[in-house]
């Protein structure tokens, strides 16, 4: 088995960009191109790996070439491979955004390097087939978000911030914890070395107790519903395209790791999860739809239906048949190019006014006065959401409804397509508040030029083309995707325990 | 006995950190997310270190002594990089506050909510 260079590129472009980026500090508009490219150059290697692991199986490298369980191994599996591949194509979308924007805090010289660490962390999280690493990556990524929402034009950007680093700090504690407990317990880190223990039957004290550990940071990464309170005004505060990253990939870490979770370390446990796993997500369903609902700010609309649709995936992951987990995977990888481009609109809706603000009664009617696609592109997104035939959200809400049949849990499928209906009443309100309505008295003043269409225009094409004519190639990966979840011994014998290169 | 000690004391740190951590004061509050890290690491310390009585060496391993599990320190150095880089980050951000608001007080810090 050889080394797989491009799992590394992948990982190691957006450092060797920020790096790069440091370097132009002086000359703002190179280092968002830079940032823009080397996003790119990402893209391609993770497609590269994705297209790889697809037709040969899964690959790895290992780092300065230890056998693993001793030294770091990075595995993409087909779920890694297509999670990475997920967030190296949105990154795109938001550097195309920042290269395009007319934030002050996009000519903060730290600006496009922080951004791009975030990638790493992100993709890094996914690939890493080690979980002391992946503990490294996901701080690497929270700290780098953090600093950017601290770096935010909105003066509440600092204190979301704080709020934010705190809570998340305890859920990297409880990663921690559960990293030394499992360490303790089974005396490796490697992941495939620990399922392989856990799947002989062998149960040593701290190993439940580590599950726990581990989904609940998950959890809070993900945001769902204990755990959820930093999440609106976090993702609402944060400059317009790290708000869109946010709200549509770094939420999907968590779900990331509730996958691995349940399909790989903690099999036998898993039935236990699950029954909490669904009941959280149909908490967050409701929870998240209303808060929608009730809001004032389009962006903080935004960021609570995020609420909601990670209850969605979560319901899917936890009903756990194979039908249900291809519906969970499809929503969370739609999801993730619907919610980017919707809060990139909304940035361009806020950047059009004088006071650069999202909110309901300022931005009241201000339609009139904006590109007229605009409109068009968040009554697309918003119906992509909702889940109607021509987009990609419909897809994905059919996939999990199919797997919530075939598990004939009536009741909770009864409330999830009940609470999709709230989905449609949301994004229909804001649309018609910002497009439909007259300018009220309170609509503030606005200018005559904002922030570029592009990004948005190009991710929401994608959302049509994932809605139609690549729906086939996705839900085929997606499938082979849970054949491999569900034969563990395949990641574990690709990883090659204690075997040579 | 020594496993016992260490328990005590990391279950007490864990305590005095987490009544800091809900502390309203946000110095004070970070202090106790200093100490909740330094929880952490001695955990990390009690999994694997007291395993033997020399260091983990090649000749002590060559010689046939129980060694202790060097693994453990490489985490626990990792573990203090990273906790000390978030520490700064919210020392950082608690200054900014302290200035934009004129308190630390985090009941007084609330323009988030609506």
């Amino acid at each position: 088995m050889n080394n797989n260079v491009f799992i590394l590129g992948t990982l190691i472009t957006p450092f060797i960009g920020a790096i790069i980026a440091l370097l132009f500090a002086k000359h703002n508009r190179v280092q968002r191109y830079i940032g823009f490219l080397s996003s790119l150059v990402t893209c391609i290697s993770s497609a590269v790996v994705l297209t790889q692991v697809h037709t040969i199986g899964v690959q790895t490298y290992r780092l300065g070439n230890w056998t693993p369980p001793y030294g770091i191994v990075l595995v993409a599996d087909t779920l890694g491979a297509l999670f990475a591949f997920m967030v190296t194509a949105i990154m795109i979308g938001g550097m195309l955004y920042t290269v395009h924007g007319k934030d002050k805090c996009m000519t903060y010289p730290a600006f496009v390097p922080l951004f791009l660490l975030m990638e790493v962390g992100l993709v890094g999280a996914m690939l890493t087939g080690d979980l002391f690493t992946l503990f490294i990556f996901m701080e690497l990524m929270v700290l780098a978000s953090v600093s950017l929402t601290a770096l935010s034009d909105d003066p509440f950007g600092l204190e979301a911030a704080l709020k934010y680093i705190f809570i998340s700090s305890m859920g990297t504690l409880f990663l921690l914890m559960g990293i030394a407990a499992m360490y303790a317990a089974l005396g490796t880190l490697n992941m495939a070395h620990i399922a392989e223990i856990l799947a002989t039957g062998d149960r040593p004290f701290l190993a439940p107790a580590s599950a726990l550990m581990l989904l609940c940071a998950f959890l809070l990464k993900s945001a769902v519903f204990p755990f959820h309170f930093w999440q609106p005004d976090f993702h609402t505060t944060a400059p317009t395209p790290v708000s869109a990253m946010l709200s549509s990939i770094v939420v999907k870490v968590g779900v990331y790791g509730i996958i691995r979770l349940v399909t790989l370390l903690f099999i036998e446990e898993a039935h236990l999860l699950h029954r909490w796993l669904v009941l959280l997500g149909i908490i967050g369903i409701f929870f998240g739809s209303l808060g929608a609902l009730r809001t004032y700010n389009a962006k903080r609309m935004l960021a609570y239906s995020t609420f909601a649709q990670i209850g969605f995936i979560l319901v899917g992951i936890g009903w756990g048949n194979p039908l249900a987990l291809v519906g969970a995977i499809v929503y969370a990888f739609n999801h993730a190019f619907i919610k980017s481009s919707l809060l990139m609109l909304m940035g361009v809706v806020a950047s059009y006014t004088k006071i650069k603000t999202a909110n309901f009664a300022d931005i009241n009617g201000i339609g009139k006065k904006l590109p007229a696609m605009t409109g068009w592109l968040v009554l697309l997104g918003g119906l992509s959401l909702a889940g109607i035939p021509p987009m990609n959200g419909f897809i994905s809400k059919l996939m999990l409804i199919q797997g919530g049949v075939d598990r004939q849990d009536w009741f909770n499928l009864i409330l999830m397509v009940g609470a999709g209906i709230l989905t449609v009443m949301y994004m229909i309100r804001a649309w018609q508040t910002i497009f439909q309505q007259q300018p009220l008295e309170t609509t503030t003043s606005t200018k005559t030029e904002g922030d570029s269409l592009i990004a948005p225009f190009l991710l929401i094409t994608v959302c049509l083309l994932l809605g139609t004519i690549l729906a086939e190639p996705l839900i085929l990966i997606v499938r082979e995707t849970v054949r491999q979840l569900g034969d563990p011994s395949i990641y574990i014998s690709a990883v090659n325990l204690f075997g040579g290169a | 006995m020594i496993n016992f000690m260490f328990a005590l004391t990391i279950g007490i740190l864990f305590g005095i950190g987490v009544f800091q951590l809900l502390r309203r004061d946000l110095i004070k509050a970070a202090m106790g997310f200093s100490i909740l890290f330094s929880a952490v690491n001695l955990f990390y310390l009690a999994v694997g270190a007291f395993s033997g009585d020399f260091a983990p060496y090649v000749s002590n391993v060559e010689a046939g002594r129980q060694t202790s599990d060097p693994l453990v320190q490489a985490l626990i150095l990792t573990a203090i990089v990273v906790s000390f880089g978030s520490y700064s980050l919210v020392l950082g951000f608690i200054n900014i506050i302290s200035l934009r608001y004129n308190t630390v007080d985090s009941n007084e810090i609330n323009n988030l909510k609506h």
